[in-house]
């Protein structure tokens, strides 16, 4: 897991020759006519710019493997991306700026539930599909015919997190520590009401706004509370790291199973040996199944660094919509709803993928433990019913 | 009371971070009467530079600590040269604007040149901290509580015991006369915009390994550091260290005995109490004088 600047260096290198040699790959939005393409929200500024790497490289991979299989409808895929700067109104301008292109057939949206949420009235208005990150559950509840999700949602993390925590490691009295943001604050309402359906107690319910400096009040709040075990909601990585720290300095050494952010990338260079026995509900595992381990290597062959569920969404977003607009056969937006949602069994380098009728693509999570910073998985929990 | 103390300790160590940054935006302030809203990006950009330095090219960390305040020396300089001296004859507005637009570039150059993942920089003492009784006493924070301390008792004597020390101080009071007096008063602003930006380099070297090294890292830092300038008194070298401490305690008793997602409104809330009721800080000159 240990990376350096000097294999990021060779890996930008890598991606920036690879755009030379495979031209359809990511083009400026000027460029039309005889390719098929699709809009990308993401932050390329602001505290999400690190996620924001992540997610294009994974959307790039998926789209030279399209292209590579043949194109979309008889013509090359192509990605227009704009910047969000993680902010809402970015967000919204940079959606909005996508929207105004008539060409774009489908969108990406954003991994953060917050940035989805500030979008979903253009999306609705602009009605065309967009595929999105956030994990909210509310935003495929919101009645927005073209939301689909492409990562499980929180009411199935909480229930994963709270089943392993009760039943595996036989923990009854929680913490919840979570952003106070749309993510992390509807992700610890799930996890309160898994748990209470559970029978374990919640000692503690503490929220933090994000971009912290310092979580000295919080551990010592987890401290006092006498809670057993620690289940997180993290939005950012930086934040996550700096409370992994200070939680293991200040003594706490309590069973900690977090959210999809405790087993990213960044986050486990950040938090180093602070993360080391903790457990996480990662939608993306490389070792979960076939095509999670061929993601795995076709992101290792580029980037020369893992991948983790900041790629591996996009990635399955980008494959899935080809496939979609291929089975609709063109590129109406109601025909490529349709056979969104219609997809059955198609199987993502993030589990198994069966949309919902309200569009959500998948329904269980893997549960991983950070063995000496190496992600080990445990198991898949999947609650799909078909 | 084992509680009180962690947070007193805590809250003293990041309110001395916040203390070096203002102490940049006080000497700014005396010399040339605006605002410098990069000094943030100052602390990030040092902290960056540590980076290269000490993790990508594994120089030693002397030396690499040597380097990124020789740079920020230079940054400094040509931060005057570039932002505040081709507009110091305006009025404190376009040269504030200035400083804004400097900081998004010096933020958006650094994210260019290295990207946007962050950084972890190592701490200069290999024992993270210790317990004293029930205390976890941060090494980090020792060290940025002790350096701030030499630079204020060393910024204490140069203006008060140095004849460089006075011309500087006879610069920020009365420009005009200063230089009637015969003292480069140029000079002594471009010496003020190169000392600011090493005190900010040092403060984001210092808190580098507890935050992380970020793009973000310099505003956050900076809006904390701008209201303990506020508290203290714009103007005034002790009030820029009693407010960024008051600041950090505050903040942190707050977030634990009142409410931790408001914790960053705590300062905030300070800040607007001070401009309304003691625009003036607890020790400075009245605002509306210098603006």
């Amino acid at each position: 897991m240990r990376t350096t600047r000097r294999v990021f260096l060779k890996s930008a290198a890598t991606v920036a020759a690879a755009g030379v040699v495979a031209p359809s790959i990511i083009r400026p939005a000027s460029a039309q006519g005889g390719t098929l393409r699709i809009g990308m929200v993401l932050p390329v500024t602001g505290p999400g710019a690190d996620a924001g790497r992540f997610a294009l490289n994974g959307a790039k991979i998926a789209l030279e493997a399209v292209n590579k299989a043949g194109g979309v409808l008889g013509k090359p895929m192509e990605i227009v991306t704009e910047d969000d700067q993680t902010t809402n109104p970015g967000a919204v301008l940079a959606f909005s700026k996508l929207a105004s292109q008539p060409d774009l057939v489908a969108f990406l949206g954003s991994i953060r539930s917050t940035q989805n949420h500030a979008m979903a009235p253009d999306i609705l208005k602009t009605g065309k599909p967009v595929a999105f990150g956030g994990t909210d559950p509310v935003l495929t509840q919101l009645g927005n015919p073209w939301l689909f999700r492409f990562r499980p949602n929180d009411s199935f993390s909480a229930r994963v997190i709270a089943e392993y925590g009760v039943t595996t490691l036989a923990k009854k009295k929680w913490a919840i520590i979570h952003s106070t943001d749309a993510f992390g604050t509807s992700g610890a309402k799930a996890l309160t009401e898994a748990l209470g359906k559970s029978g374990a107690t919640v000692a503690l319910d503490q929220g933090y706004s994000n971009q912290s400096q310092d979580f000295t009040p919080v551990v010592l709040a987890i401290r006092q509370s006498g809670a057993d075990v620690i289940g997180s909601y993290f939005t950012f990585e930086n934040d996550l790291g700096i409370f992994a720290r200070q939680l293991r300095q200040l003594g706490v050494q309590a069973p900690w199973v977090g959210s999809a952010s405790i087993v990213n990338v960044t986050a486990l260079k950040l938090a180093g040996p602070s993360l080391y026995n903790t457990y996480g509900v990662a939608d993306y595992a490389e070792e979960s199944s076939d095509a999670a381990r061929n993601f795995g290597k076709a992101y290792r062959a580029v980037m020369k660094i893992p991948p983790d569920n900041q790629s591996s969404w996009t990635f399955d977003a980008v494959t899935v919509l080809a496939k979609a607009i291929n089975a609709a056969g063109k590129t109406d937006p109601k025909a490529i709803r349709e056979a969104l949602l219609a997809i059955r069994g198609h199987e993502g380098a993030e589990g198994t993928y069966n949309f919902d009728q309200n569009g959500d693509g998948l329904h269980g999570y893997n549960v991983v433990r950070n063995d000496k910073g190496n992600i080990v998985f445990d198991k898949r929990i999947d609650f799909y019913k078909g | 009371m084992d509680l009180i103390l962690q947070l007193l300790f805590t809250g003293i160590g990041i309110g001395a971070v916040y203390a070096l940054v203002a102490l940049g935006f006080v000497l700014i302030f005396r010399a040339t009467n605006v605002v410098n809203f990069a000094q943030g990006e100052f602390s990030m950009v040092a902290a960056f530079l540590m980076v290269v330095f000490a993790v990508d090219l594994q120089w030693p960390y002397w030396l690499s600590f040597l380097l990124a305040i020789g740079g920020m020396a230079l940054l400094g300089a040509l931060f005057n040269l570039g932002v505040y001296y081709p507009l110091r004859h305006r009025t404190y507005l376009p040269v504030i604007i200035s400083t804004i637009g400097a900081s998004i570039f010096l933020a958006n150059t650094t994210l260019a040149l290295y990207g946007p993942q962050p950084q972890v920089l190592p701490p200069v003492f290999e024992t993270q901290g210790f317990l004293v009784g029930p205390v976890y006493l941060d090494t980090q924070y020792l060290l940025i509580i002790a350096v701030t301390a030499v630079l204020v008792a060393f910024q204490y004597w140069f203006f008060e015991h140095t004849l460089l020390g006075k011309k500087l101080q006879a610069t920020s009071q009365d420009k005009e006369m200063a230089a009637l007096l015969g003292i480069p008063v140029a000079g002594m602003i471009m010496l003020t915009f190169v000392y600011s930006a090493v005190l900010g380099g040092i403060a984001g070297i210092l808190v580098a390994p507890v935050l992380f090294v970020s793009i973000q890292m310099g505003g956050t830092i900076a809006l904390k550091a701008f209201a303990a300038t506020i508290i203290g008194g714009f103007g005034d070298v002790t009030g820029a260290i009693i407010g960024g401490l008051a600041l950090g305690i505050i903040e942190t008793f707050g977030a634990a005995y009142i409410s931790v997602p408001y914790k960053d409104a705590f300062a905030f809330i300070v800040l607007v109490a001070f401009l309304a009721l003691r625009p003036q800080g607890i020790f400075g000159e009245r605002i509306a004088e210098k603006a």
